[in-house]
């Protein structure tokens, strides 16, 4: 896993009804080294879905740079996985065919891509559904194999788009949990889109709050790891740094 | 205790036979037809109509046992359905690649949508006057005919599911790394599947009515042609032999090859509603 630069990144599109050019990023850099989880908060339409299609490189920039793994960026590549919102898994394949098609694109051959998938999908608790086809899970099970799939390619960074947003609240918290103790495994490189504050603050080293196109403020969050619900709930720090970023995104 | 509810007899039989079906699901497709072909028997008995007019179940037996001792039957049938199978093939050979094409490519699309639209709506028919004139009465004309009236259904349902794949789709498999050849083989062609079956579905469909009326007017063999030089004999029961053929074999068309294909694609994936 490797280290993200945004450098004073924009992004202006011609809006056709409108008749005129928007901006809907502007001037943005947010570090992310190598082996930090970093969320991205604000209101909808505060630009963090463009930013993260930017990096992505499913949307060309208009000014400034990416750069993954001292390599500018231009264009989608294995490097950055994406966790969607709406999962994408491909509904044709089974779990295990989804969670191996990263390492196939790789040229990694059938045996060995299975047993990567087979590993993958034991450290999210998945092994049992391994054949079945994504519209046999639920909603939060669909939502584990996606974060698995992108994992199992070994990207330098994980762009997570609100990938945990349609699925219900107890489902979220356990997800969140799960996810923190993956990151704390294996340590990737993680962007996390999210406009829950309490999610982006648990889940966080760092939050940046994002207003109009431009970071308004990053907060560290130095909250004792491993992180759950239930302490975290009570925890004075926590409701310190999350009444502190809310009012930050609250304000934007 | 106070009595039981007394059950209407007929819900009793209908559940009996709910159950019955459940049981044994190919009793459920022959039943339906047992009340019709007894209408259909009782009314000829009941003597309305002249028997060489209006025959019976058992006279179609007969007649298809005859036809089939004879060796024409067996023979006509044959034809058709080489006819339908050939026709089938090369629109399926053309139709998926072409809306493949159409589907993936926005030129492609600008410059050929407005004329399938225009050609489709030139049924397989309307084409005949002018196919005679061309190549005659016979194979080339059918074979055009069938092609053409398979073709737009699978072009058009494919550039349709190609279009309804979602654009999440495409993203994912590009940030896991796949070239854009893969896109096309591991995420496009079976995404588009369900609906390429269903223009399979509508073309074969298409493709069997265009194919017996094609027989009937340029056809000097196949099922087609064997009602319609019936009608000249004046031999009512076999060209209800060949109504009831058409169905039939529609039907084996369905049980053995369309159904299989859905079940095994868009049903399996939740794509398609059960």
């Amino acid at each position: 896993m490797k280290s993200l630069s945004i450098r004073n990144l924009s992004k202006t599109y011609f809006d056709p009804y409108a008749g005129k050019h928007v901006t809907a990023v502007q001037d943005v850099s947010i570090e992310v080294p190598e082996g930090e989880f970093v969320s991205i908060v604000g209101p909808s339409g505060c630009g963090k879905t463009t930013i993260l299609n930017m990096v992505a490189g499913f949307l060309p920039v208009s000014g400034g740079e990416i750069v993954v793994d001292g390599r500018a960026v231009s264009g989608p590549g294995p490097d950055r996985g994406v966790v969607f919102q709406s999962h994408a898994l491909f509904p044709w394949k089974t779990v295990l065919e989804n969670v191996a098609f990263g390492p196939k694109m790789r040229g990694v051959g059938p045996k060995e891509r299975e047993a990567i998938a087979r590993d993958y999908l034991a450290l999210a608790g998945l092994s049992h559904a391994a054949d079945r086809y994504p519209n046999e899970l639920s909603g939060g099970m669909q939502q584990r194999v996606g974060v698995v799939r992108a994992l199992a390619n070994e990207p330098a960074v994980l762009l997570m788009d609100e990938p945990f947003a349609s699925v219900d609240a107890q489902t979220r918290m356990t997800l969140q949990e799960e996810l923190t103790r993956i990151w704390q495994e294996r340590r990737p490189t993680i962007i996390f889109i999210t406009h829950d504050v309490p999610e982006a603050v648990f889940l966080a080293n760092r939050v940046v709050v994002l207003s109009k196109g431009r970071v308004l403020e990053e907060v560290e969050i130095d909250l004792p790891r491993p992180r759950s619900w239930e302490t975290l709930i009570e925890d004075e720090r926590f409701k310190t740094l999350s009444s502190r970023v809310l009012q930050l995104v609250r304000s934007a | 205790m106070s009595a039981a509810l007394s059950v209407n007899p007929f819900l009793r039989l209908w559940s009996g036979y709910l159950r019955l079906v459940a049981r044994r699901p190919a009793l459920g497709q022959i039943l339906p037809f047992v009340p019709l072909v007894a209408l259909w028997a009782g009314v000829v008995e009941a003597g309305l109509f002249p028997r060489a007019f209006f025959p019976g179940p058992v006279d179609v037996v007969r007649s298809f046992v005859d036809l089939t001792w004879k060796g024409i039957l067996p023979a006509y049938l044959e034809d058709s359905v080489v006819r339908l199978a050939v026709g089938a093939a090369a629109g399926i050979l053309t139709g998926i690649p072409l809306g493949l094409l159409v589907g993936l490519n926005a030129t492609a699309h600008r410059a050929l949508w407005p004329i399938l639209l225009f050609f489709q709506a030139i049924g397989d028919i309307a084409w005949l006057p002018l196919l005679i004139i061309w190549f005659g009465f016979g194979l080339e004309t059918m074979t055009f005919v069938i092609v053409y009236t398979v073709l737009f259904p699978i072009v058009l349902n494919t550039v349709l599911g190609v279009r309804s794949i979602p654009l999440d789709m495409h993203r994912a498999a590009q940030s896991l790394g796949a070239p854009k050849w893969r896109i096309v083989a591991e995420v496009v062609i079976p995404g588009a599947l369900p609906n390429i079956i269903t223009g399979l579905r509508n073309g074969l469909g298409y493709g069997w009515r265009a194919l017996i009326a094609a027989e009937m007017i340029v056809g000097t063999s196949g099922v087609g042609f064997m009602m319609f030089d019936a009608r000249r004999a004046g031999s009512v029961v076999e060209i209800l032999l060949g109504m009831i053929i058409l169905g039939l074999l529609w039907y084996a068309v369905d049980a053995l090859i369309l159904a299989p294909l859905e079940r095994a694609t868009g049903r399996r994936w939740g794509l398609v509603a059960q």
